[in-house]
C-alpha cells in the first residue's frame, strides 16, 4: 500500500506491504519504516510578517509531540508549514531528507494528515461521508473504493467511537462529537504523520480524554503525532516531546518533565506558577499562581493578533 | 524547580521516579484486533447509499440518490422535449413527435414540422440549459455561495452590451452571437483581472462580478436610449434571452463546447467535493487547490459564454438548476451532471410556457425565467440556511 511506503521512503520498505489500513502500523514495529520530518532554518510568513523564524526542529518518529506557547506565537503556522500548507519564506521542511516543497500534494497527503483548527464542512454531510473524505489521497478517478478504504473508514469510526452516529448529519452533532468525526477523518487518511491543531478545544474533559487517549493509541501503533495544545498540564501528560514556542522561535524543547519549569512558564506567558508532579502519572502539573510582576515577553511579543487560524 | 505534590494516603506516585514520562496504557478496546474485526464486517460493502462497480483493481462508486435523480430528470427531459416538439400551430401527437425526432419516421408533415422547425429549437434549449446548469453548479460550489452564477458575475450583461452594441451602435458585420461571446469573455476576463484571480473563497470574485455586470448593464441602457427605434427593436432579443431565431452555428459551437467541457467538469466536480472544505483541509486531502480552482472557473465561463452566445442573457437557469439538482441528489457529491439535466429541463419548460401561454404571441424564454426566477430568488434568499459547522 502506498500509504505505508510511498516512493519518497529512503528507508527500506517493510516486507510484503500489508493489505490493511490501520493494521499496517501495528505490524511495523521496526523503527526503520517511519517517515521523518524536520525543518532547517525554516522561516514562514503571512504576507510580509514573519511568523516563524529560522526554526530547526525534528519530530521524533512514533512519538507524540506537543507544541505549546502563547496566542500568536506561530504554533498553527508552524503546523501549516510542516504540512506544506505554507511555502517556506526561507529554509526548508525535509521529509525523509527531501524538500517537502518538491513532493506532490497528493503524495504529501498520503504521509501527512492535518486537521486544522475549526474546520467547516458543507451542510448535510454525514459523519461517514466526512470520514470517507479521509480516503481521498488513496483513491483515484477509477479507483474510488477499495477494501482498504472500507476498512480504514470502519476502523476510524471505531477508534473514534462513532459507529452509532455514523449516518447522522454533522450539524446535528454536539461540538465534541463533531470534533471526533473530524479526527476520525484524519485517522482514516492513514498517514504516518498526523497533525492536530487544538483538537481538544471546545471539548468537555471526558471528550478531551477520549481524544487524547486516541492520540496515544495511534502513537502506540506507530504513528507520529503532532498536537498544538493550550493546556500545559495536558501537554505534559500526553506528549513525549514538547516544543515551547515564543514569537516564532522555539525557546525550549525536550521531554516535558525536563523542560517544564516555572521559569519557562514565566517566559512564555508572563505567569508565575508552581510545578507539581501528577500523583498518578508522575508528569508535571502546571499550577498558575498569578501574573508575573514584570510582564513577560508574551504581552508584546505576539504579532498583535492571533495568527492561529492559518 | 518542582514541588512534588504530597501523595495522599493510598494514592500511588510510585509508577516511576518523579518527572519520568510514563505514557498512559493503551485502552484495550481500541487495539488493532478489534479494529480488524470491525473492518471485516464491512470489507466488501460500499458505503451506505452507494453501490460499487469493480473490475480488477479499478472501482467506481455510484451514489444511489444522484443516479436516481439523473434517471428521473432524463425521463422528464424526454417527456418535456416530446411535448415541446408536439405543441404549436400544427399539433403533432407527442409520441409521433418523438418517433419523428429520434427515428425519423412518420408522415411527411410531421417530419417537416418536427425535424425542420421544432427540433433545432428543442436541441438548442437542451444545450443552453445544460451548459448553464453545469456552469452554475461549478461556480456556486467553487465560491461556496449559491448566488455566484455566470449571470451574477457579469457574463450575461457583458454579452448583452456587446451584442447590442454590435447591432445598434457599431455595426460590425459579425453575428450577434459572436459579439455576445466576445462580450461574455470580456466580462469574465475583467472580473478575473479586477478580483485578482479566483481568490480565497470567491467572495471578492462575486462582488467584483456584480460591479462589472452593473457597468455593462449601464452601457447597454445608454446604447439603447440613443438608438433608432428600429435598431433598438432588433437588439431587444439580446437584452432578454430567447431561443427564437438563434444562430445554428452558435448552437453547433455550443454543442461541441459541451462535449469538450462536460467530461472534465464531471472530474472537476469530484475534486470540488473536497474543495467545499477549507483550503487547508482540501490541501491536506491531496487536492491542488489553485489549479483545480482555475480549471473550474475556466470551464464554467466557457460553458456559460457559449450558452449566452446562443440564447442571449438567459437568467436564473444557472441559479435554479443546481439548486433543484442539490435538492434531488442530497448532500454528498457535487451534482454537475444532475445540474446540467435540471438546466435542460427548466429551459425547455420555460420555452414551452413562453411559446404557449399567450400563443400565438411568443414570450421570450428569458422573460419567463425572469418572471418565475425572481420570486424563486427571493424565496431562496429568505429561506437560506446560514448554519455552518464550526
Amino acid at each position: 500500500m502506498n500509504a505505508v511506503t510511498p516512493a519518497t521512503a529512503t528507508a527500506p520498505a517493510p516486507v510484503a506491504a500489508p493489505e490493511f489500513g490501520l493494521g499496517a502500523g501495528a505490524g511495523a514495529e521496526d523503527a526503520g519504516g517511519a517517515h521523518r520530518l524536520r525543518t532547517e532554518a525554516l522561516t514562514l510568513a503571512h504576507g510580509r510578517t514573519p511568523v516563524v523564524r529560522e526554526l530547526d526542529v525534528e519530530l521524533p518518529p512514533r512519538r507524540v509531540t506537543a507544541i505549546v506557547g502563547p496566542n500568536g506565537c506561530g504554533k498553527s503556522t508552524l503546523l501549516g508549514g510542516l504540512a506544506r500548507l505554507l511555502e517556506p519564506r526561507g529554509g526548508s521542511v525535509l521529509l525523509d531528507g527531501r524538500a517537502l516543497s518538491s513532493v506532490s500534494t497528493r503524495e504529501v497527503a498520503r504521509v501527512i494528515g492535518l486537521l486544522p483548527q475549526s474546520a467547516t464542512a458543507p451542510d448535510g454531510l454525514t459523519v461517514r461521508d466526512l470520514v470517507r473524505y479521509g480516503r481521498r489521497p488513496h483513491q483515484g478517478l477509477l479507483r474510488q473504493w477499495s477494501r482498504a478504504d472500507a476498512e480504514a473508514v470502519e476502523a476510524a469510526l471505531d477508534a473514534a467511537d462513532l459507529h452509532e452516529l455514523a449516518d447522522r448529519p454533522l450539524e446535528t452533532l454536539s461540538g465534541g462529537q463533531r470534533q471526533r468525526a473530524w479526527i476520525a477523518m484524519a485517522v482514516a487518511q492513514d498517514t504516518d504523520i498526523l497533525m492536530l491543531d487544538e483538537p481538544t478545544s471546545a471539548l468537555d474533559i471526558g471528550h478531551q480524554l477520549e481524544v487524547l487517549e486516541m492520540v496515544r493509541s495511534l502513537a502506540a501503533r506507530g504513528r507520529t503525532v503532532v498536537l498544538v495544545l493550550h493546556d500545559l498540564t495536558t501537554a505534559c501528560r500526553y506528549a513525549d516531546h514538547m516544543l515551547a514556542m515564543l514569537d516564532g522561535r522555539v525557546v525550549a524543547q525536550g521531554a516535558p518533565a525536563q523542560i517544564m519549569t516555572s521559569a519557562l512558564v514565566r517566559t512564555l506567558y508572563g505567569v508565575e506558577s508552581t510545578i507539581l508532579t501528577d500523583p498518578v502519572h508522575g508528569t508535571p502539573v502546571v499550577c498558575p499562581t498569578g501574573l508575573a510582576a514584570s510582564p513577560g515577553p508574551a504581552a508584546d511579543g505576539a504579532n498583535g493578533t492571533d495568527s492561529g487560524g492559518s | 524547580m518542582k514541588t512534588p505534590l504530597e501523595p495522599r494516603s493510598g494514592a500511588s506516585a510510585g509508577d516511576g521516579p518523579a518527572g519520568a514520562l510514563v505514557p498512559p496504557p493503551v485502552p484495550p478496546p481500541r487495539g488493532p484486533g478489534r479494529v480488524r474485526e470491525a473492518g471485516t464486517t464491512a470489507v466488501d460493502a460500499a458505503p451506505p447509499g452507494t453501490f460499487r462497480l469493480a473490475a480488477g483493481g479499478l472501482s467506481l462508486l455510484v451514489p444511489r440518490r444522484p443516479l436516481l435523480a439523473g434517471v428521473l430528470l432524463a425521463t422528464v427531459l424526454v417527456a418535456v422535449g416530446a411535448v415541446g416538439l408536439s405543441v404549436g400551430e400544427i399539433a403533432v401527437a407527442p409520441l409521433d413527435a418523438l418517433r419523428a425526432a429520434v427515428l425519423g419516421e412518420g408522415s411527411p408533415r410531421d417530419l417537416l414540422v418536427v425535424e425542420e422547425l421544432r427540433m433545432p429549437r428543442v436541441e438548442a434549449g437542451i444545450a443552453v440549459g445544460a451548459a448553464l446548469g453545469a456552469a452554475g453548479c461549478l461556480m456556486q460550489t467553487l465560491s461556496g455561495n449559491r448566488l455566484a452564477t455566470p449571470d451574477t458575475v457579469g457574463l450575461n450583461n457583458g454579452a448583452t452590451a456587446f451584442a447590442v452594441a454590435g447591432i445598434v451602435a457599431v455595426p460590425t458585420g459579425l453575428l450577434p452571437s459572436a459579439t455576445a461571446l466576445v462580450g461574455a469573455a470580456t466580462a469574465a476576463a475583467l472580473t478575473l483581472a479586477l478580483s485578482g484571480g479566483a481568490g480565497q473563497r470567491g467572495y471578492r470574485f462575486l462582488v467584483v462580478g456584480l460591479g462589472v455586470g452593473a457597468v455593462f448593464g449601464a452601457v447597454t441602457n445608454l446604447i439603447l436610449s440613443r438608438a433608432e427605434i428600429d435598431a433598438a427593436n432588433a437588439a431587444f432579443a439580446w437584452t432578454v434571452g430567447t431561443l427564437n431565431g438563434r444562430s445554428q452555428t452558435a448552437v453547433t459551437v455550443l454543442e461541441a463546447g459541451l462535449l469538450v467541457c462536460l467530461p472534465p467538469a464531471v472530474v472537476l466536480g469530484h475534486r470540488l467535493g473536497a474543495l467545499r472544505f477549507s483550503d487547508a483541509v482540501a490541501t491536506s486531502l491531496g487536492v491542488r487547490v489553485r489549479p483545480v480552482r482555475a480549471a473550474v472557473l475556466l470551464t464554467s465561463v466557457v460553458c456559460a459564454g457559449l450558452a449566452v452566445a446562443v440564447a442571449g442573457p438567459l437568467g436564473m437557469i444557472a441559479l435554479a438548476a443546481p439548486e433543484a439538482a442539490r435538492r434531488l441528489t442530497g448532500p454528498g457529491p457535487v451534482p454537475v451532471v444532475t445540474s446540467a439535466l435540471a438546466g435542460a429541463v427548466l429551459t425547455l419548460l420555460a420555452d414551452l410556457v413562453g411559446r404557449t401561454a399567450m400563443a400565438p404571441l411568443e414570450i421570450p424564454v428569458g422573460l419567463v425565467t425572469a418572471v418565475v426566477g425572481g420570486p424563486y430568488l427571493l424565496w431562496l434568499l429568505l429561506t437560506t440556511r446560514t448554519r455552518r459547522t464550526p
